[in-house]
């Protein structure tokens, strides 16, 4: 069975994607020994031949999947980048079409700001599930900065998985799931009367709940399931990456921080801006 | 009063980073305690160690299935390669959970902390 990851990328005007899944795709390519693939849009292409980076995109990648680029534009959500906000438009809402896309009979799709700096994700390539998810979010502190609405989809509402790392294979089963995943992206607004959740910000997290709550004959069911997404939210800061260990400013309240490090260990780093700033210090964990 | 008081703040600090350090190894560990087998997912503990070892114990070497993190029954054809197997990982990430935990504990400041 062949195996792979898939990382879609579309940029805007804020945040690099296309940048972002290089580093995410070295760091999967040799620490999970496995080819990986991007999907993208024609304007994003642009800009890659734009930029000059177009062969280190041809390098990074497998295959280079070309799509129409989804019509997100009135989907703007709030960058953080510690107490700063940017806003730009939250380009995502085509990750459904994942099951078509993928060149891949059993796929991980993952975000493009997921560091995937151990092997610890190879344990579930041949498990014997369809369809994995990450049942939850695991804050880098600890639960006394969870709050609710990081493991519900609304304060009334069932709880919400993480579609940062999703692993499936390509089957009949699977595609009934990417299809309703699909319906409900359609139908968003109806399902957030429905199932009682905040419309106004396309999240493929709660798509990706409410198609697996349906599919589960609308309860919750123990089953095999990624790990937890291990994050540093947006308002903490990655400040420098050194000999593997990644050094960040954990955001407390009254504005203060608390330092820490990370080092061999997979994380999601949501302030995708300190990626940036630590852009080249990162690859060379790539190497 | 002010110099105590500041202590007091720089400690709280330094417990925090070692709370945070100390809850990221214990993740670490974990995950390299997890491991895939047969298409079954199993966490090496104590209790999965000892099952397997007393399996063996009794003769019971071939053909054996065990329960995996799911309940899901996993037939483990032979089962003395899946016991090295698993406390080879046992071993491998309890030293190096001791080895990161020994220099955290003994980390006094946030800035030594952050080096280990």
């Amino acid at each position: 069975m062949s195996k792979g990851v898939l990382l879609f990328a579309h940029n805007n005007r804020q945040i690099d994607y296309v940048r972002m899944s290089i580093l995410a795709a070295r760091l999967a390519n040799k620490n999970l020994q496995v080819p990986v693939s991007l999907v993208t849009d024609p304007s994003t292409m642009d800009w890659i031949k734009e930029s000059n980076i177009e062969k280190n995109v041809t390098d990074t990648f497998d295959k280079i999947i070309i799509t129409q680029r989804p019509e997100d534009t009135k989907n703007i959500k709030n960058y953080r980048d510690g107490s700063n906000n940017t806003p730009a438009p939250f380009t995502n809402g085509n990750r459904f079409s994942v099951w078509e896309h993928t060149p891949y009979e059993r796929t991980l799709m993952m975000d493009t700001d997921y560091l995937t700096l151990t092997d610890n994700l190879s344990q579930y390539w041949d498990v014997d599930a369809d369809l994995m998810i990450s049942p939850c979010y695991n804050d880098i502190q600890g639960m006394e900065r969870t709050g609710y609405l990081d493991t519900h989809i609304s304060e009334t509402g069932i709880e919400m998985l993480w579609a940062t790392t999703v692993m499936f294979t390509k089957n009949e089963t699977t595609k009934v799931f990417f299809d309703l995943v699909e319906h409900i992206k359609t139908k968003y607004k109806m399902y957030s009367d429905v199932y009682r959740f905040n419309p106004t910000l396309y999240r493929n997290d709660i798509s990706f709940s409410i198609a697996n709550h349906i599919l589960n004959g609308y309860q919750n069911t123990k089953d095999y399931s990624l790990p937890d997404i291990f994050s540093t939210a947006d308002k903490d800061i990655l400040v420098d990456v050194n000999e593997n260990r990644l050094k960040f400013l954990i955001s407390q309240p009254n504005n203060e921080y608390v330092a820490t490090t990370v080092s061999n260990k997979d994380v999601h780093v949501m302030n995708k801006f300190s990626i940036m700033r630590n852009y080249d210090k990162l690859m060379e964990l790539a190497q | 009063m002010q110099e105590q008081l500041d202590k007091a703040l720089e400690f709280a600090n330094y417990r925090q980073s070692f709370a945070i350090q100390r809850k990221t190894l214990k993740e670490k560990i974990d995950a390299k305690l997890t491991y895939g087998f047969s298409g079954g997912i199993f966490k090496i503990n104590r209790s999965l160690l000892n099952f397997v070892e007393m399996l063996i114990a009794k003769g019971r070497t071939e053909n054996v299935v065990i329960l995996d993190v799911n309940d899901n029954p996993i037939l483990v054809e032979k089962l003395e390669p899946f016991r090295d197997e698993i406390f080879d990982r046992y071993f491998t990430a309890t030293f190096e959970y001791l080895e990161q935990y020994q220099k955290i504990k003994k980390a006094r400041s946030v800035e030594t902390l952050l080096e280990v």
